[in-house]
């Protein structure tokens, strides 16, 4: 096992085309990190340069004490889950996971041994004759993960593993790779373009933009501390709700911000934290609002008047434990090349915008009697507001 | 009740329209079968009149024997001819079967400096008609015997030489385009797993093209048995010559009546290229890759 560190790694194309840009990022041993990004961002190639697949046009990459710039793939002691599981389709399962120790003249004996650990891990016992076109998809999956676990390597790369499976099996499976993970405390580097992938199996999560690393850290820290509006729009499901005011001085050190009609004040303890806010006291500020951070006005009798947005209800689902809302509110939409990547990859650049104002989800309690068309007012937590700046979308702090 | 029944499956109804419907699909099958099978009954026929003339020969022979064979066995160099051309056709179409897939797994998987010029100039060598180098294929071998009497004239390893040469372009292009509908990610999970390049080719992906193998193997075989036109002129000797050259010989001459002769040999012929397809049949099958990745 061994820590995985890349220090200014760049990877430019023939054609000009630099995918990864001065990548900079430790991996300790046995962490599990997950590269994550939409289309194109990079993540692949990233992880492809540390399989060795893909050439390092500058930079340092080491595994273990290791530079391993030059090794080939078999030399850097790695194993690979391909998105496509590229099993070999002529070797039954038990020589797809044997392949790896035949090539490297491992004795018949002890490879018999690891084939049938890793089989009896994977609950793939009754399949090791069968050829990967008798097996489903989960069962592809896991001989994959088999034939990966079975070498015992330094290091577990796995891209977009999960991305071929129905949605219930990838939830399941998803469980069962973070499990293995942890069972075996392999240094693992996922790679995935599902946020919730990201957020549920990593200890820490990196998320990629056009090839530039945007933030590190634990799933947890980057959903509530996200460094920046593409960050905020990619992390957590449904995206976080952003819309452009402008922020006021209230009282004498107090702040608030227009929010279209709307006026919220902010409580004091926001304007402790950023300090920075008050360099943008009288211009515009993009604010970031999390769908769990509103609720129904109507379920929260007491909640004072300058923390409510006046909603125009467009759709409802109710979830049995939510219900989540969607709603137009009267502010400015904000509009960087982050929202228009971010429409991009949700596939909300297609959708047809005969809306005015701003689009938010908010989820709320089940109780609440929200119906669609509904004139209703959103009270919002003032507290866990986030601020970024509306040209370059870095958040708003110290 | 009645009626419906009635209606539902009295041929009667439909009689009138068999012809339109099914008969005439019949009747172009009748002729088709006609065409291809009446070349090989008269083939046949002739090979076992033993009067062995092409004017005598009927398509039912009327006594049939197996003089010809005998004939054919006792007079002439059947067996060396026969012995000749499988070792040439067998050789010429398992070592271009072996070198174009060398070729196609290069041009299909790596990306090297003269690539596109390669696979162009492949192309174009392709087109030029083979049979107006024989001339200047001629010369060359002349000046080759001179040196090299081994691979020269009235030898099989020169033959096979201008036979690999012919096929490789053609069996290369056909190749690299099987080659390519084999995922990537085969080799590069191979290469992660540490397998080297040659690992590679022969323990992943020959298997997964083997019906490409096939294909270019047979028709190799084939052009090699059936080539005429390089082997008349590159094998004169008696003992040298392929079934080809040897059978054209009986008949070539103009008073000859060793038509039945002929046809023995022809049938005899036809029997190892039938044997090999019926061999490499179930080889050249697709969705051998079916499996890999997800489809």
């Amino acid at each position: 096992m061994a820590e995985v560190v890349l220090e200014k790694i760049n990877k430019t194309y023939e054609n000009g085309f630099h995918a990864v840009i001065d990548l900079d990022l430790e991996i300790a041993d046995g962490e599990f990190l997950v590269l994550v990004g939409p289309s194109g961002c990079g993540k692949t190639t990233a992880l492809r340069m540390v399989a060795g697949l893909e050439d390092i046009s500058s930079g340092t990459m080491r595994i273990g004490s290791r530079v391993v710039n030059t090794l080939s793939p078999k030399d850097r002691d790695i194993a690979m889950v391909f998105q496509s599981y590229a099993l070999y389709p002529h070797m039954s399962v038990a020589d797809n996971i044997a392949y790896g120790l035949k090539i490297r003249k491992m004795s018949k004996e002890e490879i018999q041994r690891r084939v049938k650990r890793a089989a009896d891990m994977l609950e793939l016992g009754p399949l090791l004759d069968r050829k990967p076109k008798q097996l489903s998809g989960g069962q592809r999956q896991r001989v994959a993960m088999g034939r990966a676990i079975v070498r015992q390597p330094q290091v577990f790369l796995m891209d977009e593993p999960l991305s071929n499976l129905d949605a219930k099996l990838r939830v399941q499976m998803r469980a069962e790779i973070a499990q293995l993970q942890r069972d075996l405390a392999v240094t693992t580097v996922y790679v995935t373009h599902d946020q919730i992938e990201a957020m549920t199996m990593g200890d820490r999560v990196a998320v990629m933009k056009a090839g530039l690393l945007q933030q590190v850290g634990q799933p947890q820290y980057i959903y509530d501390n996200p460094d920046n509006l593409f960050v905020a729009g990619f992390i957590g499901s449904p995206p976080m709700n952003m819309a452009l005011a402008v922020l006021e001085r209230e009282g004498a050190d107090g702040l608030a911000v227009l929010v279209g009609s709307a006026r919220l004040v902010l409580a004091a303890s926001v304007a402790v934290a950023r300090p920075g806010l008050a360099a943008y006291i009288g211009r515009d500020v993009a604010i970031g609002v999390r769908s769990e951070d509103m609720e129904d006005a109507r379920l929260v009798p007491g909640a004072p008047a300058d923390a409510r947005l006046r909603a125009q209800v467009n759709l409802t689902e109710a979830l049995g434990s939510e219900i989540v809302v969607h709603f137009e509110i009267d502010a400015r939409r904000v509009v960087t090349e982050d929202t228009r990547l971010l429409e991009k990859h949700t596939g909300a650049a297609e959708a047809v915008h005969h809306d005015t104002g701003t689009r938010f989800v908010a989820s709320f309690a089940p109780r609440s009697p929200v119906k669609p068309r509904d004139q209703i007012e959103v009270v919002v937590d003032t507290e866990r507001l986030h601020f970024f700046d509306p040209k370059t979308g870095v958040a708003i702090r110290g | 009740m009645a009626d419906r029944k009635s209606s539902a499956v009295y041929l009667g109804s439909a009689r009138g329209s068999w012809l339109r419907q099914v008969g005439w699909r019949h009747l172009i099958g009748v002729v088709a079968l006609f065409f291809a099978l009446f070349p090989v009954v008269f083939v046949l026929s002739a090979a076992l009149n033993p009067l062995g003339t092409l004017s005598s020969t009927e398509l039912i022979p009327t006594g049939a024997s197996l003089e010809n064979f005998r004939r054919l066995f006792a007079e002439t160099r059947f067996a060396t001819w026969f012995g000749n051309t499988l070792l040439i056709g067998m050789t010429a179409a398992i070592s271009s079967m072996f070198i174009s897939a060398c070729a196609a797994f290069a041009f299909s998987r790596y990306r090297f400096i003269g690539r596109r010029a390669g696979l162009m100039s492949l192309l174009l060598v392709q087109m030029f008609p083979q049979n107006l180098a024989v001339v200047a294929l001629y010369l060359m071998f002349t000046s080759i015997t001179d040196y090299y009497p081994a691979v020269g004239f009235n030898t099989p390893w020169g033959l096979i030489l201008l036979y690999l040469g012919a096929a490789l372009s053609v069996n290369t292009w056909l190749m690299k385009g099987f080659f390519d509908t084999i995922p990537r990610e085969l080799d590069e999970s191979a290469k992660v797993d540490g397998a080297t390049h040659s690992q590679i080719f022969f323990g992943i992906i020959l298997p997964l093209v083997v019906p490409i193998l096939a294909v270019t193997g047979l028709i190799g075989f084939i052009t090699a048995v059936n080539e005429f036109i390089l082997a008349n002129v590159f094998l004169t000797d008696s003992g040298s010559k392929t079934l080809a050259v040897g059978l054209y010989g009986l008949v070539a001459g103009e008073r000859n009546n060793n038509f039945g002769i002929f046809c023995a040999g022809s049938v005899l012929t036809a029997i190892p290229t039938v044997a090999l397809f019926q061999y490499l049949q179930r080889y050249i099958v697709g969705g051998l890759t079916a499996g890999a990745v997800k489809g």
